[in-house]
């Protein structure tokens, strides 16, 4: 199984869409957000520079694990490699977990391109808690990743495609990542993941700690798209 | 030398049926495979061939019957690495190199090759450094083959594999198999093409809507369908015959007449044993003119039987010989 994360891993850093989209494409909006703002701050006080290095990083990684599980998933199904790994001696999940270590390792460089703009920028962390903030990115992209694998059962490439982009786009319009969300509609916020994602950063904000509401939360949506992606993933490997 | 192994078991249908909404995709299949096989599946499109072939890799369920391989659940066999398929669905990962695809299929492999082997095996070694998405139908149906064989499979599944390769590709294709088949593996194909499974294969199935029609030697096959063919003419300064007589032939399947306005007569006979029936037309005191006999292919054989099938099931109880006889002396 490890040879398959492995190849998984090399390709997806392989393939240009992916450096594209998951690492220039964060990156460059980054840049043009902090010009725009000109040292500036966003509503809420908070400096533009960290508030939309953690709102790039957290694009940057939602549509890192997006593409890399459902257009992935999706385009393997119709492709055929799917039914071909079937008929190897490897386990039926190890595609699946492939696919999810693979978008792991690849929301890595996602966030570290933008954090390392934001380092030179002049976004000042302790070492704690630029560690810490990685890490809660990190393990929020995975939410993402059951999400993504959800979506790449759930239909054909055709299908999937626009319906990632739609999702991705409304979850990030409304959940912080071009704007701070208004206090009118952070009632509805509470239940998109994103918003939720984003919210994790809130620690590094003097005065504050860890927003438990957020991490709760987001695993709720975790135990969500797990169990939609099993029920998709079963029904898939039936029809094979 | 192959040799059959007593009474082992390699696969086995036993009343296998599967359908897809109101299609029959397979109906009551029965089939054991031995082990040394190389077995042709011919049919048709939509005869079944990949349908079988999915219900015997454990890809589909059975809707009733049972489909084992070496005595267990298919699932089994090929996590045990007993297995190499090729399927015509069976697509490969883009943006890899070739070299670490087989690689990765070697690795995966409970009894696995040497990659260098496996790439020297399907002959794609100067392809080893191609990206994978970059290659020809023929060229990625060679990996694909790789991939079938990156370990000691003892049975190996291959549906319709030198789609798309020209013809010194094929030849080489099936010099491969044949080394395969020599180690002792057991080897199943599906093909259209049906001097393949003519020359390599020792057991043809036919398959047909469904369901086995035939099962036996490619020869067995070619005598069942009535498989040599005789043509003559009968001129009117030889004397009368009557059709009745040339009927009564002994090995006759199907008899065609066709008269020209000078009174000489074409006839075609298509017969399980042209010997006899050549004897009979002398014994007779015919004089046939412009004596022909020929061998009929295993694809005349193969449309015989396939035409004999539809008109038993559709209830014409008249053998496909003769209505297709009717057909003819119509025009």
């Amino acid at each position: 199984m490890t040879t398959l994360i492995r190849l998984e891993i090399l390709r997806t850093l392989r393939n240009k869409r992916y450096l594209m989209f998951t690492l220039l494409y964060p990156a460059l909006l980054y840049v043009f957000f902090i010009s725009a703002y000109s040292g500036g701050t966003v509503a809420g006080g908070v400096p533009a520079k960290s508030y939309f290095m953690v709102s790039m990083a957290t694009f940057g990684a939602v549509g890192a694990v997006l593409t890399g599980s459902a257009q992935r998933i999706s385009l393997e199904r119709k492709s055929g490699w799917v039914r071909q790994l079937r008929l190897t001696a490897l386990p039926g999940r190890a595609y699946t977990l492939g696919k999810i270590a693979s978008c792991a390792v690849t929301t890595l460089p996602a966030i570290a391109v933008v954090f390392a703009i934001g380092a030179v920028e002049g976004v000042r962390l302790p070492a704690a808690q630029w560690l810490g903030l990685a890490l809660a990115l990190w393990l929020g992209s995975f939410v993402f990743a059951a999400l993504g694998v959800a979506l790449g059962y759930a239909a054909e490439p055709d299908a999937v495609q626009p319906a990632v982009m739609i999702v991705y786009m409304l979850m990030a319009l409304f959940g912080g990542t071009w704007f701070p969300v208004s206090d009118s509609l952070k009632a509805f916020a509470r239940f998109n993941p994103v918003y939720l994602y984003n919210q994790l950063a809130g620690f590094t904000r003097p005065g504050q700690s860890l927003d438990t509401g957020a991490v709760a939360g987001l695993a709720g949506f975790l135990v969500v798209f797990v169990a939609a992606a099993a029920v998709l993933y079963r029904r898939d490997s039936k029809a094979a | 030398m192959r040799t059959r192994t007593g009474t082992d078991e390699v696969a086995a249908f036993r009343g296998v049926s599967k359908s897809y909404g109101t299609v029959d995709a397979v109906s009551g299949l029965d089939l054991v495979l031995r082990p040394g096989e190389t077995v042709a599946l011919l049919g048709p499109n939509g005869a079944g061939k990949s349908s079988s072939l999915d219900l015997l890799l454990g890809l589909r369920e059975p809707d009733r019957g049972s489909v084992e391989l070496f005595g267990g659940p298919p699932r089994a066999a090929i996590e045990a690495g007993r297995v190499g398929a090729m399927l015509q669905s069976g697509g490969l990962m883009n943006d890899v190199k070739v070299a670490e695809l087989v690689a990765f299929a070697c690795a995966i492999h409970p009894r696995g090759h040497r990659p260098e082997q496996v790439l020297a095996d399907a002959g794609i070694t100067e392809l080893a450094g191609r990206r994978v998405d970059r290659l020809s139908g023929g060229q990625e149906q060679r990996v694909r083959f790789a991939l079938a064989v990156a370990g000691a499979n003892d049975l190996i599944v291959l549906d319709e594999p030198t789609t798309g390769m020209d013809v010194s590709v094929r030849q080489a294709f099936w010099a491969t198999m044949r080394a395969q088949a020599d180690a002792g593996r057991t080897v199943l194909f599906a093909t259209h093409y049906l001097e393949e499974a003519d020359s390599i294969a020792d057991r043809v199935l036919v398959l047909h809507k469904g369901r086995l029609i035939a099962d036996g030697t490619s020869a067995e096959i070619k005598a069942k369908a009535g498989a040599r063919r005789i043509a003559f003419e009968l001129h009117p300064s030889d004397g009368p015959v009557e059709e009745r007589l040339l009927r009564s032939l002994p090995g006759t399947v199907s008899l065609d007449v066709t008269g020209r306005p000078d009174g000489v007569r074409t006839v075609r006979i298509r017969s399980t044993d042209a010997d006899a029936d050549v004897a009979a037309l002398y014994r007779a005191g015919l004089y046939p003119r412009g004596l022909e006999v020929t061998g009929l292919g295993l694809e005349q054989a193969f449309l015989t039987i396939t035409g004999e099938h539809d008109a038993a099931i559709t209830g014409e109880h008249d053998a496909a010989g003769r209505s297709e006889f009717a057909k003819e002396s119509a025009r």
